[in-house]
């Protein structure tokens, strides 16, 4: 081979994994749509103060029940407590979101050591850690985190207490997998040869590359979260009164739905809307950044 | 077989034991009790003797022996809700309700389920396959809450179609006698919308990946009809996945869905676990949780011996790699 033919070969520019992993996912309709619904909930959540008309829990006792539009300074109308309809589902974005953001962060903080030590070490400690993950399998999540809150005070801490003590499985699970598939690479027994420490191979080796499941799994496991805290409100086991929650919102007005179908009918379309949102991205970040499991 | 059947028997049980002290932790783990005087005010001496009575004035651990002494022998005590009654003809009576439910489900999602699936698969890439893919997508995140309230809204606020609730209720009109009434519409779609949108999902994706394989082409090469390849080859080789949606569905729809039952106002177990939880009725709590974590563990175990059954590829107990 002669240097002019290789000058000859035409120009190819290189990508990296995540400029293609981006170049995909914007190439996706629906998680683009995804995205936008995700970013204008959290929007709305950051600056739910500035963006309500009025504070959650300000009450206007002579103006209970309004349908939307009837009366002007209440545009979807107002609860049982008169209380602004529009104000409370700004701060149940809030109060939803910042649960399922708690939780997930916790379950990553659970979920990846233990499952990394599982999977890594083997022997007695996968043996101990796995044990623990299907005694807490056989527990039905939902109903374990109604007890659980049930025996607390009730509250914001209570419901992430409740929810986090299941939600850390799948991810440790996930990260054990990963371990015991990445641990047989070869250039983690390069490493290895290379004599690096095995803290150094988990941290530096293994875990970027098993980070992309985590991620995916993070932004599915946010709308199962939406729905538990929701689920558990809707219930009456969830955050306290004056604090605005959908689930809360969406149970109260079972009561109501005859004829005030406005109290149904928005939180409603609230807590599926953001579910909708965060589950079109985490498909979008899977097609992304696994492009193998495309069909 | 054996020896698989065997292993997973000593781990249900390790399951069941272990899942029984946490529960057992967890309820007693705050001061107080199911007979505490806002529920109304009870004399010291009566309180006394009702705490006698149940055995709740013993030491914790006297309460967990003698508790799960009664309960290897399937008595699970008195529900203190209902003292007239024990907690396994509480169960009983409510489960046969929440069966009703979760059974009708089952045939909905996955009658339904399974044809769309097939449907998308057959019409692969066309509007029928977008429009089946989009929907199911809907229909998994949508929680069933929020499409029974939908549903409501719909076909009772603004249409008055349908009654709102109960389940064979006063107001509702039965085809036999309490059977197949018009109050049981409602909540068994709104139960069935999400694991119908499951099935329907990896009905299609397993068809399409079995569609691609040497053994179909080989079979139509040989001028098989696309109805005997569909129904001899593909669909039989597309069932593996399903049952492992099966496996994972039915133990949840045979136990209910406590969302469903509220709204809906059906009197089922997960009506019931809602009301144990609230009253502290500890012998209840702890009967349902070893009851579902039990269905749970068979219903895993059962899912491996369906394997092997639809695939003899499959050798049960053997370790994967």
């Amino acid at each position: 081979m002669t240097s002019s033919s290789a000058a000859a070969l035409p120009k190819v520019k290189s990508r990296s994994f995540l400029q293609d992993a981006t170049r995909r996912f914007f190439r996706n309709r629906l998680a683009i749509f995804g995205l936008s619904i995700v970013i204008f909930f959290l929007i709305i959540a950051i600056f739910a103060p500035l963006l309500a008309p009025f504070p959650y829990n300000k009450a206007f006792f002579d103006r209970a029940r309004l349908f939307p539009f009837q009366h002007p300074e209440h545009p979807l109308g107002t609860d049982d407590l008169g209380r602004d309809y529009l104000s409370r589902l700004i701060f149940g974005a809030r109060t939803s979101l910042s649960v399922a953001l708690v939780v997930q962060g916790i379950a990553l903080l659970i979920g990846i050591p233990l499952g990394a030590s599982a999977g890594y070490f083997g022997g007695i400690i996968d043996f101990v850690i796995s044990r623990i993950i299907d005694v807490m399998t056989a527990f039905p999540s939902l109903l374990f985190a109604i007890l659980v809150s049930s025996v607390m005070s009730g509250g914001f801490r209570t419901v992430v207490v409740a929810l986090s003590i299941t939600s850390w499985i799948g991810i440790a699970r996930l990260t054990r997998a990963q371990m015991l598939s990445l641990r047989e690479q070869e250039y983690v027994n390069a490493a290895r040869a290379l004599g690096a420490s095995q803290w150094r191979i988990i941290v530096q080796h293994i875990l970027p590359n098993a980070i992309s499941p985590l991620i995916i799994a993070v932004t599915l496991g946010i709308p199962a979260t939406i729905f538990a805290e929701a689920g558990l409100s809707f219930l009456g086991f969830g955050v306290n009164d004056p604090i605005a929650s959908w689930g809360k919102m969406v149970g109260v007005s079972s009561a109501y739905v005859r004829v005030y179908w406005h109290m149904a009918l928005f939180p409603t379309l609230a807590i599926a809307l953001t579910m909708l949102g965060f589950s079109f991205l985490g498909d979008g970040l899977q097609d992304a950044l696994d492009p193998k499991q495309e069909e | 077989m054996l020896r698989f059947l065997l292993e997973r028997m000593i781990s249900l049980v390790f399951v069941l034991f272990a899942v029984s002290i946490i529960v057992f932790i967890i309820m007693h783990s705050v001061p107080g009790g199911p007979f505490d005087e806002d529920k109304g005010r009870l004399p010291p001496e009566a309180k006394a003797n009702i705490m006698r009575k149940y055995g709740l004035d013993k030491p914790m651990y006297v309460q967990y022996f003698n508790y799960m002494k009664h309960a290897v022998r399937f008595d699970f005590g008195i529900p203190y809700q209902q003292p007239t009654t024990t907690v396994a003809a509480l169960i009983k009576k409510t489960w046969f309700i929440t069966m009703q439910v979760g059974l009708l489900t089952i045939l909905v999602a996955f009658g339904l389920g399974i044809t769309l699936g097939m449907l998308a698969a057959r019409h692969q890439n066309t509007w029928i396959d977008n429009v089946v893919t989009f929907g199911s997508s809907l229909g998994v995140t949508v929680p069933n809450f929020v499409v029974a309230l939908w549903l409501i809204l719909f076909f009772t606020v603004a249409r008055n179609w349908l009654p709102m609730g109960g389940w064979s209720g006063n107001n509702s009109s039965c085809l036999i006698g309490n059977y197949f009434c018009n109050d049981w519409i409602l909540p068994v779609i709104a139960y069935a919308v999400a694991p119908m949108a499951i099935i329907a999902r990896y009905t299609r994706s397993s068809i399409v990946n079995v569609k691609r394989a040497d053994f179909v082409r080989t079979a139509k090469a040989k001028g098989l009809s696309e109805r005997v390849v569909m129904n001899k080859h593909i669909f039989r080789n597309a069932q593996i996945p399903m049952v492992t949606v099966l496996g994972t569905e039915i133990p949840n729809l045979i136990t209910g869905s406590i969302f469903i039952e509220s709204i809906f106002r059906i009197n089922g177990l997960g009506k019931y676990f809602v009301s144990s939880v609230s009253n502290r009725d500890y012998p209840m709590i702890m009967a349902l949780f070893l009851l579902i974590a039990f269905l749970w563990g068979i219903t895993y175990m059962l899912t491996d011996l369906a394997y092997a059954l639809i695939d003899p590829r499959i050798k049960v107990g053997a370790k994967s790699s």
